[in-house]
């Protein structure tokens, strides 16, 4: 009987541990500790479009995992529809696609160093004390 | 080959401009370099026809093109940006598409002052960049219309967001002075007063974008003033005033898109009013399809466009003297050099990313053209086409 309950209780960690994996953390380095987005707000902020904060979108490259997921479960768009739509948006000049960092250390370090900026992490990741998570999507 | 001297030596006054200012290290982050480009292949299956420049052999130069763009950070918030595109094709003007000034002191707001493209229709602004729409040729029953394609002028866009709507608009004045080019020939037009206002509204996976535009405008036919002025001499006066150039041409678009991971719906209607006799009055849309399975991306498309003028009925006499003879014959002779356009489009294709810049199309395209061909727009009639023709496309396109 202890058996089975250990193997339930492995599989519910697993469980849990696999959607924390999943999960994605939009966190900002912002004063107001208070702001919380919309998952509009967050896809808008990441397309270029206008929020009413003023934060800066930093991204992570198109082959990272965790950008995979934040364009399924935010952007709603594949990769392949996010860069053509950069493409026109850069060569008609109406917005530029958010500057890129190589990994998720590299945009920690990032949002550490530059108030008002904003990007997205996995959910398992910790975060220091000065960054707010402003979005969490499961 | 003028036009393509001038490309190059557009891309060469870029390119020198870029090395003069990178040799500066600081300048490195302020100044940067992209660009596009586009080659692709294209038959058609009949050889009594032409479709989009495609005749029945295989060929490379109809569509294919380079881009360069160089873009400057002047400040915080001004920005100069230059961009040179050379076409394979002779018919396209080839040299500086977009060189302006941007101001903008915030992301909602942005004025832009110089050489631009008239953002007239969604794509107007876009179409050399194949990369950036799913098609491989643009459905011609709406973006093939021999209009001026670039202004100087200013365009202003302003973006807000109310809970979870996105609204931006745009409006621009400016004016045009170049050539225009039909098939059959290269005309001077003068295009003063030119202003449009543009609304895009994005909620969720919805984007709707409605436009209106017009312009002043004067279109070289010195044949046809003299002749007019003739037919005003000799009393008649309606059509005289039929056979005018000038004046006002108003735009009117709206298109609706909707997409999603895994589908696409894109439609557009396009309505252009022309006051002058000349000027032929547009009703065009398409509504496309597309379902993505990444990399790939399939779709159909159908396409309609009814191009026709309001031609006025002679009101010569005829058979009283030879001299008015002339004149009837020639008034329905120039009737019959401003003929209706009208063709439907019917596409397949299959778009494969197969990089994050690089993508291949494959697309197949039904051109039925029945009723009237004009011969100065995507159809032509080399004889006897039977108004059925289909268009077999490839192509690469590439952004750096």
């Amino acid at each position: 009987m202890k058996k089975y309950l250990t193997l339930l209780f492995l599989c519910i960690i697993s469980f849990a541990k696999l959607e924390a994996a999943e999960a994605i953390i939009v966190v900002a380095n912002t004063s107001d500790k208070s702001i919380q987005l919309s998952r509009q707000q967050v896809r808008n902020l990441f397309m270029g479009g206008v929020i009413p904060y003023n934060l800066d979108a930093i991204a992570l490259p198109p082959e990272n995992q965790t950008r995979v997921l934040f364009n399924t479960k935010v952007v709603g768009l594949t990769e392949a529809r996010i860069q053509s739509y950069w493409a026109q948006m850069r060569f008609t000049g109406r917005k530029r696609a958010p500057k890129e960092v190589d990994n998720e250390s590299s945009v920690l370090e990032y949002l550490e160093n530059n108030i008002d900026a904003i990007g997205y992490l996995p959910g398992d990741i910790s975060i220091p004390d000065n960054l707010t998570v402003v979005y969490t999507i499961r | 080959m003028t036009r393509r001297l001038s490309f190059f030596t557009s891309a060469l006054c870029l390119l020198m401009f870029s090395w003069a200012t990178t040799l500066n290290a600081e300048t490195e982050d302020k100044l940067q370099f992209s660009g596009f480009a586009r080659v692709i292949m294209g038959y058609l299956d009949d050889e009594n026809a032409e479709y989009v420049g495609y005749d029945n052999s295989v060929n490379l130069n109809q569509q294919s093109l380079l881009g360069l763009q160089a873009d400057y950070r002047l400040s915080n918030d001004f920005s100069m940006t230059g961009q040179v595109v050379g076409y394979t094709n002779d018919q396209r003007n080839s040299g500086l598409q977009w060189l302006y000034l941007t101001y903008s002191p915030n992301n909602a707001l942005q004025i832009k002052l110089g050489r631009q493209r008239i953002p007239f229709f969604t794509y107007s602004d876009s179409l050399d960049i194949g990369f950036a729409y799913p098609w491989l040729t643009m459905p011609q029953q709406v973006y093939d219309t021999a209009f001026f394609p670039t202004f100087d002028g200013a365009l202003a866009s302003y973006e807000f967001a109310i809970d979870d709507w996105v609204i931006n608009y745009e409006g621009y004045w400016g004016r045009f002075d170049d050539k225009i080019y039909l098939a059959s020939q290269d005309i001077n037009t003068k295009v003063i007063g030119l202003f449009g206002v543009n609304t895009t509204v994005g909620y969720k996976n919805f984007i709707v974008r409605a436009s209106y535009g017009q312009g002043d405008i004067d279109i070289e036919q010195d044949e046809v003033v003299q002749f007019s002025q003739l037919l005003r001499q000799f009393g008649f006066t309606n059509n005289a005033d039929w056979l005018n150039a000038n004046g006002l041409l108003q735009f009117y678009q709206l298109s609706a898109n909707y997409e999603d991971l895994d589908y696409f719906v894109r439609s557009e209607f396009v309505k252009v009013k022309g006051e002058g006799g000349l000027f032929a009055d547009v009703d065009n849309f398409y509504i496309s399809a597309g379902y993505n399975f990444y990399p790939y991306t399939v779709y159909v498309s159908y396409s309609k466009k009814d191009l026709h003028f309001d031609h006025i009925a002679s009101e010569i006499p005829f058979g009283f003297t030879p001299d008015l003879d002339v004149l009837a014959a020639t008034y329905l002779g120039v009737l019959a050099a401003f003929p209706d356009d009208k063709s439907t489009g019917t596409k397949l294709g299959l778009r494969w990313d197969w990089h994050t810049n690089l993508a291949l199309k494959a697309e197949m395209t039904f051109v039925q053209a029945k009723d009237a061909i004009s011969n100065d727009y995507a159809v032509k009639d080399l004889g006897n086409f039977d108004g059925q023709a289909v268009l077999y496309q490839l192509g690469v396109e590439w952004v750096f």
